[in-house]
């Protein structure tokens, strides 16, 4: 069964649509994030599943309850703000026992409920502290613990990560993973951070001026974008956009590149019988970095791959992998190297190019043109 | 060397300042202090003696006639019942007109509606509105209530006048306060008054300080609302003091009228020693977040 349906959700502040009708279904125990840069919608969609703003149109619904006019209180939301939003004049313990309070919760069990979250989150040893005498993660964590202990119907999650430095955000993130897996609690998760959508949903729905670019699985969004926005906004670095041309047959489609010896090489197309009626036109290649690396031995069979002589304008090791500034076609392309092979500035190398996951988009309009 | 023209001229401009700030507070002390000596002497003394010269003995017998046994008007019972007046007064206008502009910032800030920011656009001529203007329909109002010369009918029209104050300082303070804290309790589960109660209330402390002192003085200074609605029996101290003050029976009492205006201001004068710390804090505190 659905946890959350947003049925055609509209809203509107009297000067044009900040949402212009999402439709988004998630089931139990999934995690949603909602992801997009600033100004997206995001937002202003996770407070109207919150109640905390109203619909202009469409409907929400939990399970198979309309909850499009239902107060916040009566929802069975638990939500974890950026900023928090600990009560600064209650303990800890007061904090996470608010909600059981309001609910009327016998004193001896929101005593237990307390005592369950903060092992969870293992705050024991801050219960009776002020939030004002805590640290930036400790606060993430009692902030969690508050959404726990009511044991809601769906957690709301408004960019929980944002405010913490960048070490804690990676172990905060491990974290409220570890929480889900082991909880099986349905979240919805706001944030900018592709990164954290990457590696903590089940599902992202991809936003931008208020509309769902894209509503998949990471995997689908990676590697299967609806078009250039969000195949340049997941990942990073992030995908490469190379002006190229199509030509070849019908049968056996390819693209044009120039490489770094001023020739003209054809790279063949995953999809050559969505292409074939855009030969001879200009479009965008889209490829990801880690497509474009050292010659690797048990890829050469691959008929989707070809050796490719590039420039390499800049190198950036990491110590995992060295970020190579190429070019192609007129365009700066990022290339993700193994850290052992040697690449000098300036000069050209004999890079290996694997078109297998490689995407086309339409020039003017963005949008996939090779499926 | 290169410093010392720059620390004479400092110095000296440091030094000027504490003389115009001694000449002021000297200007301001000066009439209490006279109060004050004026009101240890006996009328013998104030008559033969110098204004500023110091009283020869510590005489307290103006300040008992004062408050016990000098005559405002027909009657000769001293200050005292009107002071306690005041008391009865003050207390109940300060603690409603608070509570009332507490809850009016709450709504103003947190639960807005259509038309909110005019109705605190409307509540904010209410305060600078002259007295004056108000006085005949107010006593038309009170009339039809019942209320007239009657110690609830002043309660009210302090009520009225002060809450318009009250709900400025209390929205500019709520207004500084992280919007996020009032939606996380709606998402507890919590109502519109368990929210006030429980969460937005405690942490008002500073902003109910500045309000009591403010409303405090305001009222227990007030003489004109006082001498217009108030009956025989209802008057506040400011216009019992008055009618001490214009009351001769042959010579002037100079030393009681100073003991009696001394009693009258004590009140005020020991909230702001008190609290007046925090008033200046609570002030700052909204005006910056604001």
């Amino acid at each position: 069964m659905a946890a959350l349906t947003i049925e055609n959700a509209v809203k509107n502040y009297g000067q044009g649509d900040i949402l212009k009708g999402i439709n988004i279904s998630i089931e139990s125990g999934e995690f949603l994030i909602l992801v997009g840069p600033s100004g997206c919608g995001k937002s202003t969609l996770m407070n109207m599943i919150a109640g905390l703003e109203t619909v202009t149109s469409g409907r929400i619904l939990m399970g198979d309850d309309d909850v499009t006019n239902v107060q916040p209180k009566d929802r069975d939301i638990a939500m974890v703000f950026q900023s928090y939003a600990l009560y600064p004049n209650m303990s800890v313990a007061e904090n996470i026992a608010f909600g059981l309070e309001i609910r009327k919760v016998p004193k001896h069990e929101r005593a237990q409920e307390v005592e369950r979250v903060a092992k969870l989150l293992q705050i024991e040893h801050l219960l009776d502290r002020k939030p004002g005498q805590l640290s930036g993660g400790q606060r993430q964590r009692v902030a969690m613990g508050r959404a726990l202990a009511r044991r809601p119907r769906l957690y709301l999650f408004d960019e929980p990560l944002s405010n913490l430095d960048a070490k804690l955000r990676v172990e905060m993130r491990t974290e409220i993973k570890k929480l889900h897996q082991n909880l099986g609690t349905t979240i919805v998760y706001v944030t900018h951070d592709q990164i954290e959508a990457m590696t903590l949903a089940d599902r992202i729905a991809v936003m931008k001026d208020g509309i769902v670019q894209q509503f998949g699985t990471p995997q689908e969004i990676y590697n299967d974008p609806n078009n250039q926005f969000v195949a340049g906004f997941m990942g990073s670095p992030a995908m490469n956009f190379i002006p190229a041309k199509l030509a070849g047959t019908a049968a056996a489609v390819t693209v044009e590149v120039t490489d770094a010896n001023g020739a003209v090489q054809q790279l063949p197309v995953p999809n050559s019988a969505a292409l074939a009626s855009q030969i001879g036109n200009e479009v965008v290649l889209g490829l990801r970095p880690e497509k474009i690396t050292e010659p690797l031995p048990h890829k050469e069979a691959d008929p989707m791959v070809t050796h490719l002589p590039m420039k390499v304008l800049v190198t950036e090791p990491t110590g995992a992998d060295t970020m190579v500034v190429s070019e192609l076609n007129g365009t700066q392309v990022d290339c993700r190297l193994g850290p052992r092979f040697d690449v000098t500035p300036g000069a050209a190398a004999d890079l290996m190019v694997d078109m297998s996951l490689a995407v086309f988009f339409d020039k003017a309009t963005g949008e996939r043109i090779d499926r | 060397m290169v410093e010392a023209p720059m620390t004479v001229t400092r110095r000296a401009a440091r030094l000027g300042l504490y003389a115009i700030l001694a000449a002021v507070a000297f200007i301001y002390l000066m009439p209490v202090w006279v109060m004050l000596i004026t009101s240890l002497k006996d009328v013998e003394e104030i008559r033969s003696g110098n204004l500023l010269s110091l009283p020869s003995s510590l005489n307290f017998d103006a300040w008992v006639t004062a408050w016990g046994s000098a005559c405002a008007g027909s009657s000769c019972e001293g200050i005292s019942s009107y002071f306690w007046n005041s008391f009865q007064i003050v207390i109940p206008a300060v603690i409603i007109s608070t509570l009332l502009g507490a809850l009016n910032g709450y709504v103003l800030s947190f639960w807005r509606f259509r038309g909110s920011e005019l109705m605190f656009g409307l509540l904010l001529v209410g305060c600078f509105i002259p007295l004056q203007v108000i006085l005949l329909p107010m006593a038309r109002t009170l009339a039809f209530f019942g209320l007239a010369n009657s110690t609830p009918g002043l309660v009210l029209v302090h009520v009225i006048v002060g809450t318009g104050f009250t709900t400025m300082f209390f929205r500019n303070f709520y207004i500084g306060l992280p919007q996020e804290l009032i939606k996380a309790a709606k998402l507890d589960g919590a109502g519109f008054f368990f929210i006030f109660r429980r969460v937005v209330l405690p942490l008002s402390t500073p902003i109910i300080v500045v309000t009591v002192i403010w409303q405090f003085t305001q009222i227990w200074n007030d003489f004109l609302l006082g001498i217009v609605y108030s009956g025989a029996e209802t008057q506040p101290v400011t216009v019992a003091l008055n009618n001490l003050v214009n009351t001769s029976f042959g010579g002037k009492q100079y030393n009681v009228d100073m003991a009696a205006a001394l009693i009258a201001a004590l009140p005020t004068l020991i909230v702001y020693m008190v609290a007046g710390k925090y008033f200046v804090k609570g002030l700052t505190a909204g005006a910056v977040k604001g």
